[in-house]
């Protein structure tokens, strides 16, 4: 009875903050599925008139908008996540050992993830520079190539150049929570897989892995979420060119919405990307809870 | 629970509250005190913004009843800024911003006629001051102006005087003339570029791709507003796009990064004395007197170039970029005053001289300020470019949904798409001619 008590006290205490949060979150939800409803061009009179699904079926029949750039998405999210997760990983496997200066590294590793995506976007512009830039530069100078390689500006190779820079900015949020899991893993069970005559393949495998699968599962979900909905890297570096080689939902809804002033189109674009956000939210809140109870 | 001095706590915060109001009230006060809000999205480098400060301070002084607050707006979040302000009903009162604006909002019934203004500097001769009628023209819609330019942004063609005479080339005056030349002076042993413009998926691509295409005896629209870029203008436009990517692809006289440039690449690359032609803006004058001041009086401005739509169509990109007054603005005729103030001959010289190139007077009489005379670039811009101006809408007036067609880089595509291969010069041109005519249709 007192316990019940105290926990609806609890509920009475939380309920304001969850009140504001729950209409910080839902209202613009709302806000924008009433808005992709409706015509919402902002060079037409009559903004709000409804107009059903028709810029649901406009977005979904229109090979060259909605389709391409969320093929682009998902190249651009899983190449970003997937590079981040193995340098990551790397890292903390590396500075979770003895190592000499592993306080220093750990702290270097930290860096990327706290400069501004602005500042970072105008940095790797710069290093990637076809002219001016440094790493064409270190590439010329030690004799690798002999002409420029054109980061940003080839099609072919624009992608990669831009999923290399949100790798660099993601790693290190991987790599904390990688290596915090690293240090859960006890160590006399290395122990005792190395008397057993365990390889470091098979020690990796059969005794890191299992203790930070969790971790993994549950930081490469958000990372998915992140990387999904981003937009200053790829918009700062490329503006989406070249060619559209780089134009990704986030960059393409922005377009519509501020360049275009079709409001209206723009929402329900985001709507349909809020759908595929919602795939990587689900799964992660299904790992949250199966973890969860596991641990209970 | 009165207090001594015979007011309460509930009436002491009515006070406050009623004070905070008149504090935060952007209206006209009850003393007739009108504060107006200005937005910028031009002036707001700190030389401008300081030099912007203190012809407001004049503004000011002359008209004490009307105070001036100055927010500056990122060019950036210029339409994220502007569109949440009109769903929440919060423009400012005046603002100065891009070319295409006031129509745009205009669209939106967000927009005060600006009909008087015109009509005053028509009475005045203040029009007829104008460099070119397209100027005031341009904001023409629906029978009413709903801006007034005040500022004009231009696109020109620097040259490198020095290497020209080396080879013993005059300053080209043709689209055959500037493409020898341009092949002639790419030296790529000395790390000197035949020309650089920017060909990225920005804006400014088609600033140039525009020129060349009214050069062509193309257009993007005929003179009452209707969309031929992938019709009647077809085959020059495509004329056009051939002759500008060439250089980039057949003759490759540019850097080979120029798919991903933008203004300021193409301007550090050509300030830098790496490149003998350079498309830029106005702004390349103030960077070529900070950063390479040696290189001043080595650099000239090319005449407007004919094309093969011979000398009518000798024209150049630029904008007159305008002042607009929200309709639902409590002080709009206090915002007026303000404008009339404000856009006037030599009232804006301070602005001039801070960022010398970066900003244009609108009126001829202008041109014989000591800055100009002091300046041969400005000179020789003003002479060689400033005539031949005109844009998007050419050879009609305003049309609201060119700003959507620029905005969304509706002409830059296709040079950027030329240039990387991706597509041919022919396709680039229908598919930007069928994504145009979906802004026509919605």
């Amino acid at each position: 009875m007192f316990l019940q008590q105290r926990a609806r006290f609890a509920y009475v205490l939380i309920l304001p903050a969850l009140v504001l949060i729950t209409l910080l979150n839902l209202y613009p939800i709302i806000e924008g599925f009433v808005v992709s409803l409706q015509a919402q061009n902002q060079m037409r009179p009559n903004p709000e008139a409804f107009v059903g699904f028709k810029h649901y079926v406009r977005a979904l029949t229109e090979q060259d908008a909605f389709w391409s750039s969320l093929g682009r998405t998902l190249v651009w999210t899983a190449g970003s996540v997937a590079g981040a997760y193995l340098l990551a990983l790397g890292l903390a496997l590396l500075l979770n050992m003895d190592v000499w200066g592993r306080g220093f590294f750990r702290a270097l590793f930290l860096i990327p993830w706290v400069i501004p995506d602005v500042c970072t976007a105008l940095l790797w512009k710069w290093l990637y520079g076809d002219e001016f830039g440094v790493i064409n530069f270190l590439l010329v100078k030690f004799g690798l190539i002999t002409r420029p390689v054109l980061w940003l500006s080839n099609p072919d190779i624009a992608m990669p150049a831009v999923i290399f820079v949100q790798i660099w900015k993601l790693y290190p949020v991987m790599f904390i929570v990688l290596l915090a899991a690293l240090q859960n893993v006890p160590k006399e069970l290395f122990e005792s897989a190395t008397i057993d005559g365990a390889t470091m393949r098979q020690r990796f495998w059969y005794v890191t892995l299992p203790f930070i699968r969790s971790a993994s599962v549950i930081i490469t979900l958000l990372a998915c979420i992140w990387t999904f909905q981003s937009f200053d890297i790829v918009y700062l570096l490329t503006g989406g060119g070249p060619a559209s080689a780089t134009k990704i939902l986030p960059t393409l809804v922005y377009e519509k919405a501020f360049w275009g002033l079709e409001m209206g189109y723009a929402a329900a674009l985001a709507m349909l990307m809020l759908l595929g956000l919602l795939v990587f939210s689900v799964a992660y809140l299904l790992v949250y809870r199966s973890q969860s109870e596991a641990s209970a | 629970m009165s207090s001594e001095s015979g007011i309460n706590r509930r009436e002491t915060l009515a006070l406050a509250m009623g004070g905070l109001f008149a504090l935060t009230s952007g209206e006209a006060s009850a003393q007739g005190q009108a504060n107006l809000t200005f937005w910028t999205v031009r002036l707001n480098t700190p030389e401008l913004a300081a030099a912007l400060k203190t012809i407001l301070a004049d503004f000011e002084k002359e008209n004490p009843g009307i105070k001036i607050k100055h927010e500056p707006v990122s060019g950036n979040l210029v339409y994220p800024k502007f569109l949440t302000a009109i769903r929440g009903q919060s423009m400012p009162d005046i603002a100065e911003a891009y070319s295409y604006h006031p129509l745009q909002f205009a669209a939106v019934d967000q927009m005060e006629p600006m009909d008087d203004i015109i009509a005053l500097w028509k009475s005045n001769g203040t029009l007829a001051n104008i460099f070119n009628e397209f100027a005031y023209k341009k904001f023409l819609w629906k029978d009413h102006y709903w801006g007034v330019p005040y500022n004009l942004d231009i696109r020109p063609v620097y040259y490198r005087k020095d290497l020209l005479e080396a080879k013993g080339i005059k300053p080209p005056t043709t689209w055959a003339e500037f493409q020898a030349a341009a092949i002639a002076l790419n030296d790529p042993a000395s790390g000197t570029f035949g020309v650089v413009f920017p060909a990225g998926n920005f804006h400014i691509t088609q600033h140039f791709y525009m020129s060349f295409m009214f050069q062509a005896g193309g257009s993007i629209l005929d003179k009452d507003g209707n969309l031929i870029f992938g019709t009647t203008a077809k085959d020059a436009n495509i004329k056009a796009l051939v002759y500008l990517t060439d250089f980039a692809t057949k003759h490759k006289v540019t850097p080979p990064g120029i798919a991903s440039y933008n203004t300021d690449d193409a301007h550090t690359i050509f300030v830098q004395g790496r490149a003998a032609f350079g498309f830029g803006t106005g702004e390349v004058i103030s960077r070529v007197m900070k950063e390479n001041p040696a290189m001043f009086d080595k650099v000239g401005i090319l005449e407007v170039l004919e094309g093969p739509g011979g000398p009518s169509n000798k024209l150049t990109a630029a904008f007159y970029n305008p002042m607009f007054v929200w309709k639902h603005s409590p002080v709009k005729e206090q915002a007026k005053t303000f404008v009339k103030w404000f856009v006037q001959p030599g009232r804006l010289e301070r602005l001039y001289e801070a960022a010398p190139g970066r900003h244009w007077p609108i009126f001829k009489t202008d041109i014989d300020a000591p800055r100009v005379k002091n300046n041969r670039l400005l000179d020789e811009a003003l002479r060689k470019v400033v005539p031949y101006s005109t844009d998007f809408a050419y050879p009609g007036f305003g049309r609201p949904e060119m700003g959507v067609i620029d905005g969304e880089k509706m002409f830059a595509a296709p040079v950027n798409e030329v240039v990387v291969g991706a597509k041919t010069p022919e396709k680039a041109v229908m598919d930007a001619h069928e994504a145009m005519k979906k802004v026509f249709q919605v």
